[in-house]
């Protein structure tokens, strides 16, 4: 069991690409730890760079104690799943699972024992002797998970291991992997592109955007106390609402011709921070944006409703700018209808116009 | 016209040329042929052939230069596809590897598969000849100077091998390089995290993984290497003449060679068809099984 330290990491490729900047992480044992981030901005290069398949090419990295930056991939007890799974077609399941304990000359009984074992665990003692082209998705990735649980690591990297399952299976293995997780009390950095994935499975997330980590905290505060506008915008769906305002000293914040009044919080915040009569981005949740009547709201035009079962999404238009909305399936708005959304004051978010960083939190 | 029936004269159509020339230029003469290797025909004008029966073959199998030939040509084969396959096997890992002028190493390996097999024999004897004892005699070292592949009976297999190996192997290579890009880059980072060394990389993914090329290079460097004939015209034409068993043989007379002698140096034509024959049921069924082998060890993805 051990945790991982990541310090200053930075890795260029030849061709000049700076892939990961100056990274900082640290992450606790036994952690589930989430790197998430659109395609391109680096979590897959520092999990590769974990788990050595990757040079670094300046920083420190430890594993436990140990600096591990010139150990090689098989030195650092790790097990990695991959997107594709990368289970060896020309083995059975058993022997795929085996692979590893028999370089690592385990004795015959012991890798039959541990490998029972893992495919209670997964159930898929019914498949060890088939081929990998012979099993469904599901299966597969059931597979990979198996043979990174014989070895027993101290580490479980995954890059994007649920990405090839259709949604259904999806759902149910990330209820499984949570499960797996609890089970096993070991430490598991995990890759994904998926903001519910992050959500759901995370202890921890850490959110990468151009190589550079945006926000390092649990879901709750990622969602409630996002520390930039890339963080707020890319978890949460649908994305937050962002319309630029200025804050004047009444407090309020005007934006456009209208004029929201700040809680007492929020001002005391801004106060301090010196930032009255400032341009600011304000961002809303469409969960925190309500349907009132035409004394509390300003008016606006429905352009598009989604109902998606238990909710409703509203697209509505205030004069030229365009906002998203989330209500309860039961409420009857249909497009074109003149709505009155009220937006919850204390739930707002404010953002520095020019670094883009949250004044709040 | 209806659809069924117009379907089927454009398949015929489309068929046609390919199969008609197929037959005329190999089905037709092949039936020919075994007609004429039980017969006497000696190919001279106005004689008319006279049926033997199975008399030329009962000859061939008595006759002591073909079996010997056969020997030799088994020898030469098996030698030449374990020279091929792993010179070009190694030769791909080098240029599938992240070196500098990796293209460069390609093409320079590939091209003497561009020259002709005889023009290339010349070569081949010119260094063997010349330019071996040569360097032996700058380097002052005897066991060089004195090394005369091409005239030594016992040596002389060996040279036609390197000769053939550096023709054929870049041509082969080819084929590995394209199986060894295929194999899936996670595969290995997945057995390198496994704990796999580089030998075990090699012998529990990579080969298993290239099993498929395995087939056509070894089905390509037997039949070809069976068949041999031009380079071994260039560099020695058959010789060096050699006592073996008592009797006198050609020690390079490999079976195409020593069945063109029969046919057309000595004339006995009805002869030489029946050794081709005979050698065509032998290569047939050794590059069948061979081929049924490898099959049997590929891995489907």
């Amino acid at each position: 069991m051990a945790g991982v330290k990541i310090c200053k990491l930075n890795k260029i490729y030849p061709n000049g690409f700076h892939a990961v900047k100056d990274v900082n992480l640290d992450i606790a044992n036994k952690e589930f730890m989430i790197l998430v981030g659109p395609s391109g901005c680096g979590k897959t290069t520092t999990l590769r760079m974990i788990a050595g398949l990757e040079d670094i090419t300046t920083g420190e990295m430890y594993i436990g104690d140990e600096l591990v930056n010139e150990v090689s991939p098989k030195d650092r007890n790790i097990a990695m799943v991959f997107q594709n799974y990368a289970l060896y077609p020309h083995m059975s399941v058993y022997d795929n699972m085996a692979f590893g304990l028999k370089l690592k000359k385990t004795p015959k009984d012991e890798i039959d024992e541990r490998i029972k074992k893992a495919a209670k665990i997964l159930d898929i003692e019914a498949l060890l002797k088939r081929k990998p082209k012979q099993l469904s998705g599901g299966q597969r990735q059931r597979v990979a998970l198996g043979r990174a649980i014989v070895r027993k690591p101290e580490v479980f990297l995954m890059d994007e291991p649920l990405s090839n399952l259709d949604a259904k299976l999806r759902v149910q293995m990330r209820a499984e992997l949570i499960k797996l997780h609890n089970e096993l009390q070991t430490t598991f950095i995990y890759v994904t592109h998926d903001q519910t994935e992050a959500m759901t499975m995370g202890t921890r997330i850490c959110v990468m955007n151009d190589g550079v980590v945006q926000q390092v905290a649990d879901p709750r505060t990622i969602y409630n106390a996002p520390a930039n506008v890339f963080v707020a915008s890319f978890i949460g769906a649908p994305q937050m609402n962002f319309f630029k305002g200025k804050i004047a000293d009444t407090p309020v914040v005007e934006v456009a011709s209208h004029v929201f009044k700040l809680s007492d919080h929020m001002a005391e915040v801004v106060k301090n921070k010196g930032k009255f009569n400032a341009e600011v981005i304000v961002g809303i949740r469409p969960e925190d944006i309500k349907l009132g009547n035409s004394s509390e709201g300003l008016p606006a035009k429905v352009e598009v409703t989604e109902l998606l079962g238990s909710d409703l999404n509203v697209y509505f238009k205030i004069g030229e700018k365009s906002y998203i909305m989330k209500t309860e399936s039961s409420s009857d708005v249909k497009i074109g209808d003149t709505i009155y959304p009220v937006f919850d004051m204390n739930k707002l978010h404010l953002f520095d116009s020019e670094t883009e960083k949250s004044l709040l939190y | 016209m209806k659809k069924q029936t117009k379907d089927h004269l454009v398949f015929w159509l489309f068929l046609a040329p390919a199969l008609i020339s197929f037959v005329v230029v190999v089905i037709i003469p092949f039936f020919m042929g075994l007609y004429y290797s039980m017969t006497d025909w000696t190919a001279v004008a106005d004689s008319t052939p006279v049926w033997v029966g199975l008399e030329n073959y009962k000859s061939m199998f008595s006759d002591f230069a073909f079996k010997y030939s056969f020997i030799r040509t088994f020898l030469f084969s098996v030698l030449s596809v374990i020279s091929i396959n792993l010179v070009a096997l190694t030769f791909a890992f080098l240029v599938t590897r992240e070196i500098r002028f990796k293209n460069f190493y390609r093409a320079g390996f590939f091209i003497p598969n561009l020259i002709g097999g005889l023009v290339l024999g010349y070569i081949w004897q010119f260094i063997f000849k010349s330019v071996v004892p040569s360097i032996g005699a700058l380097l002052g070292i005897d066991f060089i100077e004195n090394l005369l592949l091409l005239a030594d009976p016992n040596l002389t297999l060996f040279g036609l091998i390197f000769a053939f190996t550096w023709q054929y192997a870049g041509y082969i290579m080819m084929i590995y390089v394209a199986a060894l890009l295929n194999v899936p880059q996670e595969l290995l980072e997945a057995s390198e995290i496994d704990g796999a060394n580089f030998w075990q990389k090699l012998i529990s993914i990579t080969i298993p993984m290239i099993a498929q090329a395995f087939t056509i290079t070894s089905f390509l460097t037997l039949v070809s290497s069976f068949k041999q004939y031009d380079i071994i015209v260039a560099l020695t034409n058959g010789g060096p003449t050699d006592l073996y068993q008592g009797q006198v043989v050609n020690s390079s007379e490999l079976l195409a060679m020593h069945i063109y002698n029969v046919a057309f140096k000595y004339n006995n034509m009805a002869e030489g068809q029946a050794r081709a024959i005979i050698f065509f049921l032998v290569l047939s069924v050794v590059s069948i099984a061979q081929v049924y082998y490898n099959k049997k060890k590929e891995v489907e993805m």
